[in-house]
């Protein structure tokens, strides 16, 4: 674990800022385009009203100004969240992975979730990190203060992905230690037996926690880029295979796909955000994006 | 299989090459490290068979490829024969060469056969050293192999064309025999033809398939000398009407001209013979032919002179095959036969009708009538010199006395004729039937035969007899049922060399021939049932043939001078033959011999051996054309005289079809080469072996391209 005075040192301190910078970057061109919390609390504070339009959800008319006025009037309210966050970062050896890209698909992940601690402490809304491989090996209490931003990203500067990692086991561990419900945000490449991960998110889900599972893999990992014969190695059991990458390449494209079609239907039965992404994509794109979907899912 | 370069064969080890590669020169594969290895896992085995698979299909491919490419530089052969043979392996060949007429063709200035000659020597010399050969043609039978290749050099060179030539098929069955003699390995037959169907016979087509099956493995090779499309104009066969003809008579030549080719108009010419021997023109005519076309051309030869008369028929302009532009002919011109009719008083009445028929008035008095008639009655007969008739015909005969019988068969003996035509007088009927009377008379005479319903008539069946040929042509015509006899002699007990010429519907013998021979020297008698001078006015008339109301009389005057020129002999000298004939016979009527001389068509005169026993017997006529027989010393004006011409059979271009070719060989169809170079590919294909390096080089090109294919396939980019 990193201490106190590498936070201060000045790489850190850049690291940190940059990351800083990157997440305010996504978080407020988010904002601009959205003037919206994504994530809907329990108690709302009333914002303004304006003119009822076909389509506008008949609960949210006021009848009181309807008496008064004989107009209708929709009730606009601002979130004011109290929902709790928790990510939950993968530690694995193989999140520290990249063939080409710049980022592994942990500095990915890291990205990810930091735009998103960004932009629940700008809401006001507490937000913690778990970091795991085989088991949690670091916990952040949930916070709102802003300074807690810098905590949470000093934490993940540090992190260096290692080792094997037992994703469905942390899981139930995390949701073992929640007692009220939350938002978990999941980040992690998934490359374990998805049944029992599966089941861990039912149970996680079963405890009324909201969950957002961002499925983060290397563009390596879905592309297949090889070419001719290769031995290729898993990096957390060591195991090798020869192939030819040519021949393979279309039989490996399709195995991925099944395995990212069996989280999206088991995570939509679920009612589970699952956000598959690469290391190729954008990552402020493809956070805007999905948290476009969120916020007119409602 | 056999190869030019054997040693080659050996680069087929190179295949070894991409074994090692395979298994040895493996790629190293670069270590990558791939967190994902789970999802490659489970479709790892089975990729990993597929992969191997793929390679060793492409190793295949490729060593395949090498092995194929050490074959095709080896150059491999596959001989279709069974025998094994190199180029220059000795061989056992008969050349055969077409020397029939048609292959007088001429084009580019060659005959055919000339062409057919320059080929052969030069495949003469092609022939392996140490090679035995036969040259046979179309009339020349070789028993064994030549003694050495000179001699078939002479034998091609002096080839000439054989106006009776044997057929094709005949030849090569012969040709077979002689090499079943030989112990080479490799035979082989040429036959050198323009491939005309006069050639080939179909009927000798098993036996040739026969005598080939008995040398299996014998290669043959038709050379084509001909032309695919020729052009000819040719005559037909000549048929004259008679060839001895009473002097101041007249004589019809027919023939036909075809067309063959391209359409045209062609002049046809009659030339007659002048004394002098210069040919000098009697009649033409004008014919105008589509190709496939033919049209009779018909002359009429008329005031003939006596002796012989000789001339040609001939289309004048000339085309590529001249042989059959011009046909020969000969006609003996006599002085009229001096015939004897013996008739019942009053003869005037009673031989009118046969003596009108055969002689009529109108001729004897322009002196051009064939037969000079001498009628008398039965009581002169006795009295009667019978040598200075050719014939004696018997009208209405009563029975007759022993001696006018025995007169009668001596005159017959000495080569005359007899003719005996039975009426209501034959009586008694003993008189026929004596011994001394059937030493002349075919047969028995029995009784009458009434038919007076009108329903009998003469019926001839076999139209081959020399009497009844003029009716061929109209044998269902002919109205013998419009000529009813009404009664007629039974006959019966017929002589053991006589036989039946014309019977009547009923089955019962109208007219009956007999030869009576002495020695060299035959007569003819014939016997007729049913009276032949008959008035038909007569209320009891025996039959109308001498005149029906509604017909007229022309079945009754063909069937007169038929009967009375078979009587005097005059249809059985020939003077017209077909080249093939092997001798020809004159008779000689000279009393005090004398030696001959032959002037040949080319001009050659060879004396002849003195005539034996009236008749002068002549070989060798090879030749085309008219043949005169001098007396030796006096070479004024021939004597007699003959023409000898080529079949029209032989002369026909007509070509084989595939199909029929095919049937004349059957299993052993030979191959058909056209120019040097196509034999000289044959005989290597059939010696040898036909070379596979093309086809070898083409699948060579092939797998390689395959090869191509599935790696790019195998190994494509994404």
């Amino acid at each position: 674990m990193p201490s106190a005075e590498q936070y201060l040192k000045p790489e850190i301190v850049r690291q940190i800022k940059r990351l800083d910078l990157r997440a305010q970057f996504i978080v407020k061109g988010f904002l601009h385009g959205l003037h919206a919390s994504p994530f809907h609390g329990f108690s709302v504070e009333f914002s303004e009203h304006r003119k009822y339009t076909p389509g506008d959800d008949p609960k949210d008319i006021d009848w009181l100004i309807y008496a008064k006025t004989d107009k209708y009037y929709v009730k606009k309210f601002e979130a004011e969240t109290n929902i709790t966050g928790y990510m939950m970062m993968d530690l694995s050896r193989s999140m520290g992975y990249t063939y080409q890209q710049e980022m592994t698909k942990f500095d990915y992940s890291i990205c990810l979730a930091a735009a998103l601690c960004y932009l629940m402490i700008h809401q006001q809304d507490p937000v913690g990190l778990i970091t795991f491989d085989t088991k949690i090996r670091s916990c952040l209490k949930p916070k709102t203060r802003r300074s807690h931003l810098g905590d949470v990203l000093s934490l993940l500067a540090n992190l260096k992905p290692e080792g094997e990692t037992d994703i469905a086991q942390s899981i139930v561990q995390v949701a073992a230690m929640l007692r009220h419900a939350s938002l978990i945000m999941i980040f992690s490449d998934l490359l374990t037996e998805p049944t029992a991960v599966l089941d861990a998110l039912y149970r996680l889900r079963h405890g009324g926690h909201d969950v957002i599972l961002f499925h983060v893999l290397d563009e390596a990992e879905v592309q297949f880029p090889f070419r001719g014969m290769v031995e290729l190695e898993d990096p957390e059991n060591h195991r090798r295979l020869s192939l030819d990458a040519d021949a393979f390449r279309q039989d490996y494209l399709a195995e991925i796909e099944s395995f990212r079609t069996l989280y999206r239907r088991e995570c939509s039965q679920a009612r589970i955000d699952y956000v598959p992404l690469d290391t190729s994509m954008q990552f402020d794109r493809a956070l805007t994006e999905y948290l476009v979907n969120r916020a007119s899912r409602g | 299989m056999t190869f030019v370069n054997f040693a080659l064969l050996s680069g087929a080890g190179l295949i070894v090459i991409p074994i090692i590669l395979h298994l040895i020169m493996r790629q190293k594969p670069k270590l990558l490290e791939f967190p994902a290895l789970r999802f490659i896992q489970k479709r790892h085995d089975t990729n990993q068979r597929r992969l191997r698979l793929r390679h060793l299909l492409l190793l295949l491919l490729r060593a395949g490829a090498i092995a194929l490419l050490a074959l095709a530089l080896a150059r491999p052969s596959i001989k279709f024969s069974s025998r094994l043979g190199s180029q220059e392996s000795p061989v056992a060949a008969a050349l055969i060469f077409d020397a029939a007429p048609h292959m007088q063709y001429v084009r580019e200035k060659k005959t055919r056969l000339e062409a057919a000659q320059e080929i052969g020597s030069w495949l003469l010399a092609q022939l392996p050293p140490e090679s035995q050969i036969a040259v046979f043609d179309s009339g020349m039978v070789p028993q064994n192999f030549d003694a050495d290749r000179g001699l078939s050099k002479q034998r091609i060179e002096k080839l000439d064309i054989a106006p009776h030539p044997r057929s094709l098929s005949q030849i090569v069955s012969e040709a077979v025999v002689v090499l079943k003699k030989s112990d080479m390995p490799v035979k082989e037959i040429y036959v050198f033809t323009d491939l005309s169907r006069a050639s080939w016979r179909a009927d000798e087509s098993a036996k040739l398939q026969d005598r080939l099956h008995e040398l299996a493995g014998v290669s043959l090779y038709l050379i084509d000398v001909g032309v695919t499309e020729p052009s000819n104009f040719a005559l037909g066969d000549l048929h004259l009407s008679q060839q001895v003809v009473a002097a101041g008579g007249s004589v019809e030549i027919q023939t036909d001209i075809s067309c063959l080719g391209t359409e045209g108009e062609r002049l046809v010419e009659l030339d007659l013979l002048a004394p002098d021997g210069k040919p000098q023109k009697i009649s033409e005519q004008i014919k105008r032919l589509q190709p496939g076309e033919s049209q009779t051309v018909d002359f009429r030869l008329t005031s003939l002179k006596p002796g012989t008369q000789q001339g040609r028929v001939r289309i004048v302009s000339q085309d590529s095959l001249v042989a059959d532009d011009v046909r020969y002919f000969s006609v003996a011109v006599r002085p009229p036969w001096p015939v004897l009719v013996v008739a019942q008083q009053p003869t005037a009445e009673t031989a009118i009708y046969l003596t009108e028929a055969i002689a009529p008035a109108e001729m004897r008095k322009r002196n051009d009538a064939r037969f000079d008639c001498r009628v008398i009655g039965y009581g002169e007969l006795a009295s009667q010199t019978l040598d200075k008739f050719a014939a004696v015909c018997l009208l209405d005969p009563p029975g007759l006395e022993p001696v006018a019988w025995q007169r009668l068969t001596d005159y017959a003996a000495t080569g005359h004729g007899v003719g005996v035509f039975l009426g209501r007088h034959a009586l008694p009927i003993d008189a026929f039937n004596s011994p001394v009377a059937q030493q002349l008379l075919p047969g028995k005479v029995k009784e009458q035969v009434p038919r007076e319903e009108g329903n009998t008539y003469l019926a001839p069946q076999n139209y081959q007899h020399s009497i009844l040929k003029p009716f061929a042509p109209y044998s269902t015509r002919t109205p013998w049922s419009k000529f009813p006899v009404y009664r007629y002699w039974r006959m019966d007990d017929l002589a053991s060399d006589a036989s039946t010429v014309i019977a009547y519907n009923d089955g019962r013998p109208a007219l009956l021939e007999r030869t009576i021979r002495a020695g060299q020297v035959a007569g003819h008698v014939l016997m007729m049932s049913t009276p032949f001078s008959d008035r038909v006015s007569r209320r009891d008339a025996w039959n109308v043939l001498p005149g029906s109301t509604e017909i007229g009389a022309w079945p009754f005057l063909i069937l007169a001078n038929q009967i009375v020129s078979y009587l005097v002999g005059s249809g059985e000298q020939q003077l017209n033959y077909l080249a093939g004939t092997n001798s020809v016979s004159l008779p000689i009527d000279d009393p005090t011999p004398r030696r001959y001389v032959l002037a040949r068509p080319d001009g050659v005169s060879t004396a002849l051996a003195p005539p034996e026993k009236a008749e002068l017997s002549i070989n060798g006529v090879e030749q085309i054309g008219n043949y005169q027989v001098h007396s030796a010393g006096e070479p004024i004006a021939p004597d007699r005289g003959f023409s000898v011409n080529l079949s029209a059979q032989v002369t026909q271009l007509a070509r084989l079809t595939d199909q029929e070719l095919s049937d004349i060989f059957g299993p052993f169809k030979p191959q058909v080469a056209r120019s040097n170079d196509q034999i000289v590919r044959d005989v290597h294909d059939s010696r040898v072996g036909r070379e596979i390096y093309p086809w070898l080089i083409l699948l060579f090109a092939g797998l390689l391209a395959v090869e191509y294919l599935m790696s790019n396939w195998f190994y494509k980019r994404e």
